[in-house]
């Protein structure tokens, strides 16, 4: 793995005087991958992406791009490029002018950038026209559009996304998360992307990072992620979950307050103590015949309507409720205040070995 | 918002007051620089350019002019280069004694004037400097130079910060992102730092007073000649060098607007 990763960070520290904003950090990044840091804010993403592209300068640790030494390279001189938050377009500068920024610092000839910034335009689905616009001309989606085009007539070696899409609203996120991924399939580029948004992770990324108060949590793909959280942190932040905690005598016999387990399952440490986790969707209302590996009774607090599915929040015998989610077409009629059997099965659930 | 009905008159008697003791002035200086008569006296009973003509062919008026607008100007080129850097050091850089600066700076500007120029002279004085009015540039340039840049220091809190740092990241060096992106930013800014310039540097008399020496600027002769020996000559100066400022201001709109004309056309014909 580590032999052909194209950007590797080693023991990298972050100190803004007393504050420590990165605590050491490891990671590989491969190319042609499209790898999310995912982070509360004050997690650290911010900080460790202007170290990336030459912003800021690392207090140690190394940082390596192929076979080369980066750390101490001026932002200027390193073949990454950044779509910042605020898209730093140049407002006194037409669409044309801003698309061809990097070409123009290359000396290379008119008619080329000219040519190449057309071309980006196309790639990026607007019309040529576009080309003579003032930013100010644009709408917001556009100018992600022309944003990403300058960053791409840059052709670096690595492209880094500062949440770009964290000002738009609902639905024009969703379709440029699309065009995003699509984007990446099509140009084959390393793409390196912060959020805070988990939605935004899960529908475009390879890989997810993790992180939180400076350190990396977990790295992962997606499914592992959402699937397989190594801690308490990871499973929240990950969506909605179901937290119950519970102690192993044998390593493989389960036990916790309220809960009915009918299995063995391995996972915990002898007289171990941990979490285990079981997503809203894939906990069932039970009746008095069937059978599940575990098995825990509550009542209905609350309904949500989400949309195409409903939510249910059930008081459980641990002091957090119970999160169900099922499909609008499996409905529990007059679901508040009724009392409830809910089961679960062995091959849905996952055990975070951490008290 | 439409303004309501105590609003309106407020602003009705605001706008009597601007032009009673602004603008009604101004033009009783404007007959004064045309009557024949010596002295103003309504009506007028004679109207003549005489003083204006006068004025054109005396050799002491051009001296005033040269020396007022030589002044003038090399105070606005200096001040506007001064704002330039001052401004980035004031509102973009973040350095150590930044919040020093940036409340020195204000310093002079709170100084009364007449202090100020006082206080210069004392100092050209015991440098054995003669003052002429090559020191009354240094002496505006201590008060017009921290305005100028607080001018244009507002202008550049105005831009994202993140415009310098992508041209950076993109492979542009310092002095090409200050050619190619602080300073087209900033131009609105040092273009009417420069107006201010000039025309405080135009129109100041206690810091000339105090430095010019021998030499006198417009303001100081009209002074002068207020408090020994009126002469008609007051008005008509007065009043040129109203027009004077007038015609400067006019000039350098023009020169900006044409050169946004310019610059969009160039972008449509890209």
């Amino acid at each position: 793995m580590t032999e052909s990763a194209l950007l590797r960070l080693r023991g990298v520290v972050k100190k803004f005087s007393a504050f420590t904003a990165l605590h050491g950090v490891d990671l590989d990044i491969h190319e042609g991958e499209f790898f999310t840091i995912v982070g509360p804010s004050g997690s650290g993403k911010s900080t460790l992406i202007r170290l990336l592209v030459g912003m800021d300068e690392v207090t140690s640790g190394e940082i390596h791009l192929r076979d080369q030494r980066i750390d101490q390279t001026p932002a200027n001189l390193r073949p990454t490029c950044m779509v910042f938050q605020s898209l730093a377009l140049f407002p006194h500068m037409s669409v044309g002018q801003n698309i061809e920024f990097p070409l123009k610092l290359r000396k290379e000839p008119a008619e080329k950038r000219r040519d190449r910034a057309l071309e980006l335009l196309d790639l990026l689905r607007l019309p040529r026209d576009y080309y003579h616009k003032r930013i100010s001309q644009c709408s917001g989606g556009e100018r992600q559009r022309v944003a990403l085009a300058r960053a791409l007539a840059f052709d670096p070696e690595i492209l880094f996304f500062d949440e770009p899409l964290s000002a738009l609203d609902y639905r024009l996120r969703k379709t440029l998360e699309k065009e995003l991924k699509d984007l990446h399939h099509r140009t084959g580029k390393t793409f390196v992307y912060i959020t805070h948004s988990l939605e935004e992770a899960m529908v475009m990324s390879d890989r997810i990072a993790i992180m939180n108060g400076g350190r990396f949590e977990q790295i992962a793909v997606a499914d592992d992620i959402y699937g397989k959280p190594v801690s308490r942190f990871v499973a929240e932040f990950m969506g909605e979950v179901n937290l119950f905690e519970v102690t192993s005598e044998d390593g493989k016999t389960l036990s916790a307050p309220g809960l009915t387990v009918n299995t063995t399952q391995d996972g915990l440490p002898a007289n171990g103590k941990g979490l285990l986790m079981i997503r809203p969707e894939y906990v069932q209302f039970a009746s008095a015949t069937d059978r599940f590996d575990y098995l825990v009774e509550g009542q209905v607090q609350e309904e949500y309507a989400l949309g195409s599915r409903i939510q249910y929040e059930i008081k459980g015998p641990q002091e957090d409720l119970i999160t169900i989610e099922k499909l609008r077409e499996n409905r529990l009629e007059n679901a508040v205040g009724q009392h409830v059997r809910l089961g679960f099965n062995a091959d849905h659930i996952h055990l975070i070995g951490e008290a | 918002m439409p303004a309501s009905r105590s609003t309106r008159i407020v602003l009705f008697i605001y706008g009597l007051l601007v032009i009673g003791f602004l603008y009604l002035p101004l033009v009783s200086v404007g007959f004064a620089s045309v009557s024949r008569a010596r002295y103003l006296s309504f009506p007028i009973k004679r109207y003549s350019s005489k003083w204006y003509a006068d004025a054109l062919a005396s050799s002491t008026v051009k001296d005033l002019l040269w020396t007022s607008l030589s002044v003038a100007v090399i105070v606005t080129i200096i001040s506007v280069v001064i704002a330039f850097f001052g401004a980035l050091a004031f509102a973009r850089y973040n350095w150590r004694y930044r919040t020093a600066f940036q409340k020195l700076i204000l310093l002079p500007i709170f100084f009364p004037q007449t202090v100020l120029g006082l206080a210069l002279l004392m100092w050209f004085n015991s440098l054995g400097i003669i003052p002429t009015w090559k020191t009354a540039v240094v002496a505006h340039l201590v008060w017009i130079a921290p305005i100028a840049t607080l001018i244009v220091a507002i202008r550049a809190y105005g831009f994202d910060p993140a415009l310098e740092e992508a041209a950076r990241d993109m492979g542009a060096g310092t002095p090409t992102i200050l050619r190619e992106i602080t300073l087209p930013l900033l131009m609105p800014g040092l273009v009417s730092a420069g107006l201010f310039a000039f025309l405080l540097s135009w129109g100041n008399f206690p810091l000339s007073l105090f430095t010019t020496g021998a030499d006198s600027t417009l303001p100081e002769w009209l002074y002068a000649k207020m408090v020994s020996g009126y002469s008609p000559l007051v008005p008509t100066l007065g009043i040129m060098s109203v027009v004077g400022s007038f015609v400067i201001i006019m000039a350098a709109l023009c020169v900006a607007w044409m050169l946004r004309a310019n610059k969009e056309s160039k972008i449509a014909q890209h």
